[in-house]
């Protein structure tokens, strides 16, 4: 073989691959090296022969790379390989940084590989703001000063912030993953138990509404905290994913709220009682009587009002002083109020006078009832002095009275059975 | 006079006083030169493999002392490995990557692309980056407390495209 035939056939050879490829077999050199006689050309011909196995070497690395495979390798004197060697350790190093960015690395940039660098940075970039947006809504919900849980649509905790943590007395890893329903939220405030449907709080978590209530939470202790809640639905691609709790300790905005009745309370029987005695007072007295008046209206319902007062009461303040007075006041009311029934209204209407609606009783049947208090009065023991008797005035309702009109009637009387000797029962026509 | 020198980071002098118009950067050829004429001598006084181990252990020196002066040792490691590369890169080091890290046994396969002391560089067969090896093995010690060896795998001096080192704490 001379030079021209050697090159023929190599360009033969080269013609086949520009029509085909490189293909699986590769180049194969179209002849041994060591049968060209001519030493010069021999050498060439060897040289030309181990560029042919480069080519099929870093064709067949290239090919390795190209389906991922970054353990391929090629021998260290291939000329052809070296720019695919840079490539296979930049994409090594991807390799690790991709797993670094997994496993929360975000300090991972990559340099000097043109579009893509650009386009991962920008990547890590957005985790990194979506990363910041997640510790600004840790903190938020750490600085609100509410409790705050996140939950899923069936209402498992996700997240529960340090406040929700301090109110409840869980840690966030025992409280993390359990069912609201079924350990924070599962007792009303008295500490009744929830049944399936009554759980609104639950019902808005599991459909995915908003929820604003007062209720109670259950804390790790066992103590019922009284809260307003308030829950918002998380949606996720349209979804609903599950819902955002806020929740605040009203424990002493209830302890408030509940002395301010007890306060109510006691002003309103202050306002309505009589100090000595602890009777009804006039003011109670009158208020009563206008509903009894309109529904005895309404209704024609009986009803009748008795006026009583103590016989000769100036003898007794004179003769045992004031306070064997008030003593007698106060025995007094306590006689009438043990003999009267729980719908008749006693009270107190000034001095040694007292008053008594008896509704849905007639004028006579009063009167009776009146006299027998009379007798139990007459026989009872006040001690200073023994005895004493009272004179008692009776009037019932009639069509188009008021509540003068019908005291009016009873106190004239009254007035009647003072001036017919006392201790008698006196009503009106 | 038989005294011995001990490095001093400050030796490397005030530039800004120094180098008011030329500035803190040289070119990369003076570097190799300075680099390989010291191989040349060192290696036909004392022998290749003796020249090659003192490298190493300039290296070596090298990289504890840019780690204290340089690096803020006080980062987690991956913070760490992000500062050192950007620090690398802004004074034209080599481009650091790392391919593999084993946190627990602490062995970590790192490439320097675009190497200072390697890159471009003809065929030669064998590894030539012995200064870094000793570099990065005083970056790591100085890093962790512990001693490490450092072998460099690959290099374009032995016909690959980055330079690969191989990095392993030294037992016991
Ligand atoms: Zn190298």
């Amino acid at each position: 073989m001379d030079a021209n035939q050697v090159l023929v056939e190599i360009s033969t050879c080269f013609k086949e691959a520009m029509r085909n490829g490189i293909g699986a077999e590769g180049l194969s050199f179209p002849f041994d090296p060591e049968d060209i006689v001519d030493d010069g050309l021999k050498d060439i011909c060897r040289r030309l022969s181990a560029v042919f196995d480069m080519i099929n070497e870093s064709y067949r690395y290239a090919e390795l790379l190209a389906r991922g495979d970054l353990k391929a390798q090629a021998s260290r004197t291939n000329i052809f390989a070296m720019p695919l060697k840079g490539l296979q350790s930049s994409l090594a190093h991807l390799t690790w940084q991709a797993n670094q960015v997994a496993a929360g690395d975000l300090s991972q940039q990559v340099h000097f590989l043109g579009e893509f660098s650009n386009s991962f940075n920008l990547m890590i970039n957005s985790i990194r703001e979506k990363k910041i947006i997640e510790q600004q809504f840790k903190l938020i919900t750490e600085v609100l000063g509410e409790g705050v849980f996140l939950v899923d649509y069936s209402g498992k905790i996700i997240f529960s912030n340090p406040e929700s943590n301090r109110l409840l007395g869980y840690s966030s890893s025992e409280i993390e993953n359990v069912l609201i329903q079924e350990v924070i939220h599962k007792q009303q405030l008295d500490g009744t138990l929830y049944k399936p449907a009554e759980n609104l709080l639950f019902d808005a978590i599991s459909i995915g509404i908003n929820y604003d209530d007062e209720g109670a939470f259950t804390c790790k202790s066992g103590f019922l905290m009284p809260v307003t809640i308030a829950s918002r639905p998380v949606f996720k691609d349209e979804k609903l994913d599950g819902a955002v709790i806020a929740f605040r300790d009203i424990t002493e905005q209830k302890k408030y709220e509940q002395s301010l009745e007890t306060i109510n309370k006691l002003l309103e029987t202050q306002a309505t009682t009589d100090a000595l005695t602890g009777i009804y007072n006039r003011v109670k007295f009158d208020r009563t009587l206008i509903t009894e008046i309109s529904k005895a209206e309404r209704y024609s319902s009986p009803l009748s009002v008795i006026i009583f007062d103590i016989d000769h009461f100036k003898r007794v303040n004179d003769t045992y002083g004031h306070s064997a007075g008030d003593n007698v006041l106060k025995r007094l009311a306590k006689l009438v109020g043990a003999n009267i029934r729980e719908t008749d209204v006693f009270a107190r209407w000034g001095g040694e006078e007292f008053v008594i609606q008896v509704p849905g009783v007639s004028l006579a049947q009063t009167a009776i009832f009146a006299d027998k208090l009379r007798s139990k009065i007459e026989e009872f023991d006040f001690s200073e002095p023994e005895r004493i008797t009272v004179s008692f005035g009776v009037a019932a309702f009639q069509h188009g009275d008021n509540g003068t009109t019908l005291i009016n009637r009873a106190d004239k009387a009254l007035y009647r059975a003072k001036e017919n000797g006392r201790n008698q029962v006196c009503h009106s026509e | 006079m038989g005294d011995v020198y001990n490095f001093n980071w400050t030796d490397l002098g005030d530039l800004a006083v120094g180098r008011p118009n030329l500035g803190e950067e040289t070119s990369v050829i003076v570097y190799r030169l300075m680099q390989y004429t010291f191989k040349d001598v060192l290696s036909k006084e004392i022998g290749k493999q003796r020249a090659v181990e003192l490298f190493v252990q300039a290296g070596l020196l090298a990289g504890k002392e840019f780690c204290n002066n340089v690096l803020d040792t006080s980062l987690s490691f991956n913070a760490f490995i992000a500062d050192l590369k950007d620090k690398l890169v802004a004074l034209k080091v080599g481009v650091l990557r790392v391919e593999e890290a084993d946190m627990d046994q602490l062995k970590f396969v790192l490439t320097v692309a675009e190497d200072l002391d390697c890159s471009g560089l003809p065929i030669f067969g064998e590894s030539v980056c012995d200064y870094d090896e000793g570099f990065i093995a005083g970056i790591f010690e100085q890093y962790t407390g512990k001693k490490f060896t450092v072998k460099e795998v690959d290099c374009w001096a032995t016909g690959d495209r980055t330079c690969r080192f191989e990095v392993k704490p030294i037992e016991g």
